[in-house]
């Protein structure tokens, strides 16, 4: 009896440390800081290719509206709606209080390229830095330097709501142990420059494979069916492969996709939709040298099929011919597919009902 | 007398019941037909012209203003599609947001603002592939407003 308990006890302290081992918040040194001078031009530039406002900015109504007010107004308050739970999205305006304002160069870098806060805080993945880990120091000491720039903006955001385990922040120190690591992307010597150029946009600023590809149960990023498509992670239908194979955007030129980059037409004139027309209209301001870079990148994947069947709630705009796909859709018209909480934006009366959903009041027609 | 009462009765329940089927085939048959204007009209037309204008077909500038014409066409009858009853999770293949019913007077605005945009690129086309590059570029972002506020995308 007493051994079994002595077992037990060995094997708690072990269990222990390992866990305290694997969710130590790493960071970054100052001495691998490059001495660079700020480059605030390019710091903004970074921010558009970035999309930061799209999820830090103020949103326009309530907050799981995607839409912004102004994008330089970083005080945080988006809501994603995850199966996680709610992010709450945080200030990061230069207000010293609420915001980033007391920030160094290196606790920012510490945040883009490991995940972790000052105070060894670990930061929730849903801030991607995952792929922002992949920025070189010089374009991440000019984007602090532009933000540095921005109004401070006093504004306190309410915690993230997230359901148990994923509440744990400590937990995630083993999950960055798994994706972190912090290396910024390295230029292939055998491909073109440009081919790189487009290479570290998508991977790094750009960060298009995490909306654009398949996660596996911890949220990680299954890297054998990158940007072959996903679920929607923050609501209903599916994100689109963008490998160069027939389910994704084989038939697509490479002056195709960097039209799509510049003017949100896909070739057959559909309009691009959901959190894409965000990232799209700051795709649109990059040089049409980068659009075109990341249209080669894209075209160099290997194709692959859809990582995730298409949704055959109804048909698609251009295959309208598949058939037998509207089963049991009736029943319940509104949220019928998967996961009733995922699509908290549309359906789900709590967060912020009200301005939404009153269709029967007005009768213009 | 309560025979008849039976009866009519009966005929009430029946011409509900058969206003009810109807006009859910109509709001159907609404949804359908909005789609197709889309997808039959507008789309194909915007394809050819951004195909011209993107240069992988050769500038026609009478092709390109008939296809410009084609899609003015669409917005006055297009706007007349919205029953009630027909918004995105109505109804099956809708994918009008609930905000096209909440603020109907800018869906027509914007419905409007097509009308006017693809008229001038149909003018435009007969000046050369300049102007009409131009005017077509404008007319695309009034596509993609009018998506961006009231469509609901289905994949």
């Amino acid at each position: 009896m007493r051994r079994v308990l002595l077992a037990l006890l060995v094997l708690a302290v072990v269990g222990g440390a390992v866990f305290f081992f694997l969710t130590m918040p790493r960071t970054i040194p100052a001495s691998a800081l490059p001495a660079h001078d700020p480059d605030v031009k390019n710091g903004e530039y970074m921010f558009i290719a970035g999309g930061c406002a799209e999820c830090h900015a103020v949103p326009r109504k309530k907050c799981s509206d995607s839409k912004t007010k102004d994008k330089t107004t970083l005080a945080g308050g988006r809501c994603l709606n995850t199966p996680f739970g709610v992010f709450n999205v945080p200030n990061i305006s230069p207000d010293k209080e609420t915001g980033i304002g007391n920030w160094s160069t290196l606790d920012f870098v510490n945040a883009m390229k490991q995940g972790i806060a000052p105070g060894g805080v670990h930061l929730y993945p849903a801030f991607p830095y995952t792929s922002y880990q992949r920025m070189t120091y010089e374009d991440l000491i000019d984007l602090k330097a532009y933000l540095d720039t921005l109004p401070a903006v006093k504004n306190e955001v309410p915690p993230h709501a997230l359901s148990f385990p994923f509440n744990i922040r400590r937990g995630l120190g083993a999950w960055q142990f798994l994706y972190v690591d912090g290396k910024t992307f390295t230029p292939d010597p055998k491909q073109s420059t440009e081919l790189n150029r487009g290479a570290y946009l998508v991977a790094g600023p750009g960060h298009c494979a995490e909306c654009h590809s398949k996660r596996n149960l911890i949220g990680g990023i299954e890297q054998d069916k990158a940007f072959a498509g996903a679920k929607n992670p923050e609501g209903k239908g599916t994100i689109p492969n963008i490998t160069p194979s027939d389910d994704g955007i084989g038939d697509w030129s490479e002056d195709d996709i960097a039209y799509l980059l510049e003017t949100g037409n896909t070739p057959d004139f559909d309009v691009i939709g959901g959190n894409m027309a965000a990232v799209q209209e700051n795709l649109a301001k990059l040089t049409p040298e980068d659009r075109k870079d990341i249209a080669a990148f894209l075209k160099s994947l290997p194709p692959r099929p859809n990582a995730v069947p298409k949704e055959k709630k109804a048909s698609k705009e251009h295959d309208h011919d598949e058939e037998g796909d509207e089963t049991g859709d009736e029943a319940a018209p509104d949220d019928g597919d998967e996961a009733a909480p995922d699509n908290a934006d549309e359906a789900a009366p709590d967060s912020d009902a009200g301005d939404k959903k009153k269709p029967d009041e007005e009768e213009d027609y | 007398m309560k025979k008849l009462t039976m009866v009519l009765i009966t005929l009430g329940g029946i011409a509900a019941f058969a206003t009810i089927a109807s006009s859910a085939e109509d709001l159907a048959a609404a949804v359908k037909e909005r789609r197709d204007l889309m997808k039959k009209t507008v789309a194909p037309s915007a394809k050819l012209g951004g195909q011209m204008v993107k240069g992988t077909a050769p500038f026609d500038a009478d092709k390109a203003a008939a296809a410009m014409t084609d899609i003015s066409n669409v917005p006055d009858k297009y706007v007349t599609l919205f029953p009630k009853g027909t918004a995105h999770g109505e109804i099956e293949d809708s994918e009008a947001k609930a905000d096209v019913w909440t603020d109907f007077d800018k869906f027509k605005q914007i419905a409007q603002k097509l009308k006017d945009a693809s008229a001038k690129a149909a003018g435009a086309a007969t000046q050369g592939k300049g102007s009409f590059t131009a005017a077509f570029n404008d007319m695309t972002k009034v596509c993609k407003e009018c998506h961006e506020t009231f469509r609901e995308k289905i994949d």
